[in-house]
């Protein structure tokens, strides 16, 4: 079973932003809520890197984890999903999540947190028919129902930003990495690991 | 002389204290996920099937793979 991943190729992302340009369209997320953003490093300094960050769908997800409602499950192919209807608005998830995917809306004053969104690899969730009115509605539309790849991928000019069957990523990542002879230095990799690893 | 003993035994309860707060647990909680409560997603039981894996193969190396 395949398992699908995302994978961000620094050398590759330009910030441009168009993956998060891309994602708040398709899904006509409202203001405020962000379930992708472009993160970059060292701004302005020569070198430089960025990285396209969202939902990264974790085989063990903390958010599920620490949930007290139990509003989340994953599919079949390793895509987190969860439940608006069950989900409070505790935040747990997001002070679980090591990567702060997720977000919420703010509808009411005093700072009260509506129900959780957050990145959903365009696969909708648990409500009623795939790509039905109410499920666009409430979790954006389901592109993976219909035999699609998440948008922000799709629409990555670099092809920085890849989605898909995680063995298929890694493949081409690899590809990548023989062709331009080396390890990406970006994330410090010598400092981790040194030299001779 | 009572003072200075005084304060001896105040600093030697105030260390005492001191160690034993830096001296925590050092276990680390492990949160199992519960049991997802909510309804069915219909998409779950789609990705079973051999199609739907074969159609997402073929947009990822429609649209993804490197030219």
């Amino acid at each position: 079973m395949a398992r699908m991943k995302f994978l961000c190729d620094s050398e590759r992302c330009i910030e441009c932003n168009g993956c998060v340009t891309a994602c708040k369209n398709e899904h006509e997320v409202p203001w405020g809520v962000n379930r992708r953003r472009v993160v970059t490093l060292d701004d302005g300094v020569p070198g430089e890197r960025s990285i396209s960050v969202a939902c990264m769908h974790c085989t063990d997800a903390p958010c599920a984890a620490v949930c007290p409602v139990d509003c989340f499950y994953t599919t079949d192919d390793g895509i987190v999903l969860h439940d608006k209807d069950l989900c409070i608005g505790c935040g747990y998830c997001f002070y679980a999540c090591p990567f702060g995917a997720p977000q919420y809306p703010q509808k009411e004053a005093f700072g009260v947190r509506g129900k959780m969104d957050k990145c959903t690899f365009c696969a909708g969730g648990p409500e009623g028919k795939d790509n039905s009115e109410a499920e666009r509605e409430k979790y954006g539309r389901n592109r993976i129902a219909e035999g699609k790849l998440p948008m922000c991928a799709e629409m990555c000019a670099t092809k920085a930003l890849l989605a898909g069957d995680g063995d298929m990523v890694a493949d081409i990542y690899r590809e990548r990495v023989m062709k331009r002879s080396g390890r990406p230095q970006s994330w410090g990799w010598l400092t981790a690991y040194e030299e001779d690893v | 002389m009572k003072t200075r003993a005084l304060l001896k035994g105040a600093s030697v309860v105030l260390l005492a204290v001191l160690g034993t707060a830096c001296g925590g647990a050092m276990d680390v909680t492990v949160y199992e996920p519960g049991v997802y409560k909510g309804p069915k997603d219909p998409l779950v039981a789609m990705q079973a099937t051999p199609e739907q894996k074969a159609a997402l193969q073929a947009r990822f190396t429609k649209s993804q793979a490197d030219r």
